[in-house]
């Protein structure tokens, strides 16, 4: 597959300098011919516990769902999970997958329209049943779609268990409609399975949300790709994270290759590019000595598909190595951004106003000065900005629930250098 | 560099040649053998001293210490023709300096061309330069003709590879010397010098810094206040796309008697800004080492030790009114120096 690899550094250290970065852009042109190298297997999984009864949710949710059984290509495996207190599955049979076809897809809407609200949330149960009929079908390109509307009612610590165990089986893109859901839950789900959280305010907008969730999964052709960075002896991988087109940290992800190498999923791809952020810690060395502070591969299983070099020059010119790399100062300030948005939330909700103040005022700055337009308009719908430049805002008295979840799921979105939103 | 007898057909080296008499073969390394300068993929690490420590991308696998750079250090060894060597230094992280060195019957082309930091890429500018030049001076001594045509490869440089060339585009200076039996040509561009070292008294500077301290010291400015301005070498003409349309300056000399005809980067000279210890030092690195590389090596390791604040590069050529040997003169071989050896 073609893809490349670039990295964007200042190498230039000062003497004594220890700290690497480099971002380093990954784009795929996809497939040739756009084909999948491997299978493909979509799960919806539907909330239909009682409370989705509301707002005509539930049958919001019937129509989403029947529009995204529409969008899944011939040949894919899929099948679709009922969310109560347990996993049912509402197509093909129990432990079953289908296989699409115009027949499956109108045998598949015609289930959906058994689905009634009732029961209770039960998101590790529904997450463990997903993962159970993606295992018929290893090395497929395994992609989930979670919609929730409220809490869930497990028991503590349940769902965190159930992550840990099916962590990198597939990704799930989770959308919360309504207001009763929590950020911070689906957010959980989202990193430890690679996707994307979202919110839907009005049930109206499920089955364009539902649309556009499929049509991209439907444009991955590759299922399992990874980072592999290699670094030096005495040197450490400060962090690795992905910061477009949102922020994901990945550090924590990694999974030992050989000496000195470690394996960073970075799920499905497609045609599509994302930026990485590499923060190496290297040993100091003197001046004109060059380093190989990392060597970056994108992986698929033995297949190397393309390389890049992050490297350290070590120089006495203060006129180099002071030179701030434009892409690593943008994407700092980006993940300095969402920070600062999710610690504004926290402590509005905690009633610090005077910390929220300073972290809102903070990531308007930022996101005015990177460009992040998008970001900027959320934050005025929870604050009024008055000078984004200096980062003076006002907190809004009354606050739409569904803004501030809005600001707080898309806190992680970054903008690219240069483009304007 | 060690000159061999030649190991393709056993002829003995001619005296100078950097390719074998008989046939034709470089004798600077053996055909095909990887260039000495870069440890192959597989030795062991010059820094850590790990084993097989280099990767295929010349980085060591262990403690990722970069294995060696060609150009760090290039020696170029004619003989008792000529000799030049080019050194990073000890404080640049690169070496932006770049040099040529071409010896026929009785005809020498010398370049030496200093990259301007500032620029993006300046290492490729003068390495273009270099060879460009160089290249041109072997089918004519004219060296303006061939400064410009450097200037024009140089200028065609900011519109190729890496973008950022466009907004910084590569620069350099250039110094060149066509000799031709007792007749020598020079040219430059920039604060690179040529000097004409007499067997005694002071050197004589043969070019006139195309810099910031040379116009205020023309202009009336104190010579030694001129030179600590912190803009003393800012220079004023270089070769590059954003360099104004001036003429290389140039001079040509008949060489009475014997000397050394010394070419050099700012490198050297800036440790030797006296023509009397300019001259005092040559000469005794001439006669410490007895071949002219072991003199050219001595000079850079003489800048490195006064701090190698600057890549320094330096070559020496021989020059006598009445020609030592002329050898048959039937050879028209172009031997252009071969590049060679140990960094330091």
């Amino acid at each position: 597959m073609p893809y490349t690899a670039e990295a964007f550094q200042n190498e230039f250290l000062a003497l004594g300098a220890t700290e690497v970065n480099a971002i380093v852009t990954v784009t795929s042109s996809g497939a040739e011919g756009g084909r999948r190298t491997s299978g493909a297997t979509e799960i919806i999984i539907v909330d239909a516990s009682g409370s989705m009864q509301a707002e005509g949710r539930i049958n919001a949710a019937r129509q989403a769902a029947k529009a995204a059984v529409e969008c899944i290509d011939d040949g894919v495996n899929f099948a679709i999970i009922a969310g109560v207190s347990t996993a049912q599955q509402l197509f093909p049979a129990p432990g079953q997958l289908a296989v699409s076809s115009p027949q499956s897809r109108s045998d598949a809407i015609r289930s959906i329209d058994r689905l009634q609200a009732s029961g209770g949330t039960a998101m590790g149960a529904w997450l463990l049943l997903a993962a159970q009929l993606f295992g018929q079908r290893p090395g497929d390109i395994a992609h989930a779609i979670l919609l929730t509307d409220g809490d869930n009612g497990e028991r503590a610590g349940y769902l965190e268990q159930v992550l840990d165990s099916i962590a990198g089986r597939f990704t799930c893109d989770c959308r919360g409609v309504g207001v009763n859901w929590k950020v911070s839950e689906l957010r959980k789900i989202a990193q430890a399975m690679l996707g994307t959280v979202d919110i839907v305010a009005q049930p109206s907008g499920l089955t364009a949300a539902f649309e556009q969730m499929m049509v991209k999964a439907m444009g991955k052709t590759a299922a399992d790709v990874q980072l592999k960075v290699w670094t030096p002896v005495n040197a450490t991988v400060r962090f690795v994270k992905q910061v477009e087109p949102e922020v994901m940290d990945l550090t924590g992800k990694r999974i030992e290759d050989g000496p000195r190498a470690g394996r960073y999923p970075l799920g499905s791809w497609g045609a599509e590019s994302r930026d990485y952020h590499i923060c190496v810690d290297v040993p100091a060395g003197a001046a004109g000595d060059e380093m190989l502070a990392a060597r970056v591969s994108v992986v698929e299983g033995d297949t190397v598909h393309a390389q890049s070099l992050v490297r350290a020059v070590w120089t006495e010119d203060t006129a180099l190595s002071t030179k701030i790399n434009r892409q690593v100062a943008h994407y700092t300030g980006q993940a300095e951004l969402a920070e600062a948005i999710q610690a504004g939330i926290e402590a509005r909700k905690a009633g610090d106003d005077r910390t929220a103040t300073i972290k809102f005022g903070r990531a308007a700055q930022l996101a005015h000065a990177s460009g992040n337009k998008a970001t900027e308009e959320l934050l005025a719908t929870v604050v009024d900005i008055e000078d984004a430049a200096t980062g003076t805002v006002r907190l809004r008295r009354k606050v739409e629930a569904a803004d501030e979840m809005a600001l707080d799921t898309r806190s992680t979105k970054t903008v690219r250098v240069g483009r304007a939103q | 560099m060690t000159m061999t007898d030649c190991a393709s057909c056993a002829d003995e080296r001619a005296a100078g040649a950097a390719f074998c008499e008989a046939c034709g073969r470089p004798l600077a390394s053996s055909p095909g053998a990887p260039p000495a300068e870069i440890p192959p993929p597989g030795e062991p690490c010059p820094n850590c001293g790990t084993p097989g420590g280099v990767g295929a991308d010349g980085y060591c696998e262990n403690c990722g210490m970069l294995a060696g750079r060609p150009r760090d250090h290039i020696e170029a060894d004619c003989g008792a023709i000529a000799a030049a060597v080019t050194d990073r230094g000890r404080r640049h992280h690169r070496n932006e300096d770049h040099m040529w060195l071409a010896v026929r019957d009785g005809e020498v082309d010398v370049v030496v061309c200093d990259g301007v930091s500032a620029s993006f890429d300046p290492d490729v500018a003068s390495e273009t330069a270099a060879t460009t030049a160089g290249a041109l001076l072997a089918s004519s001594p004219d060296v303006s003709a061939a400064i410009l045509g450097a200037k024009e490869a140089v200028a065609a440089l900011a519109a190729t590879g890496d973008p950022r060339r466009a907004v910084s585009n590569p620069a350099c200076t250039i110094v060149a010397a066509a000799v031709r039996g007792s007749e020598i040509n020079i040219g430059w561009v920039g604060d690179s010098r040529a000097y004409w070292l007499p067997p005694d008294g002071p050197a004589e500077q043969l070019t006139e810094d195309d810099s910031w301290a040379t116009h205020a010291i023309a202009m009336g400015a104190d010579p030694i206040a001129a030179m600590r301005d912190p803009k003393a070498h800012a220079i004023t003409a270089w070769l590059g796309a954003d360099a104004a349309p001036v003429l290389p300056r140039t001079g040509a000399f008949t060489v009475v008697g014997a000397g050394h005809l010394v070419l050099c980067s700012d490198g050297l000279w800036n440790y030797l800004t006296d023509p009397a210890d300019f001259a005092a030092t040559v000469r005794e690195h001439l006669r410490a080492g007895g071949t002219l590389i072991d003199a050219a090596r001595g000079l850079a390791g003489f800048a490195n030790d006064a701090g190698g604040a600057d890549n320094i590069t330096v070559a020496i050529v021989p020059v006598s009114s009445t020609p030592v040997s002329a050898p048959s003169p039937a050879t028209e071989t172009d031997t252009t120096a071969a590049t060679d050896t140990a960094k330091e």
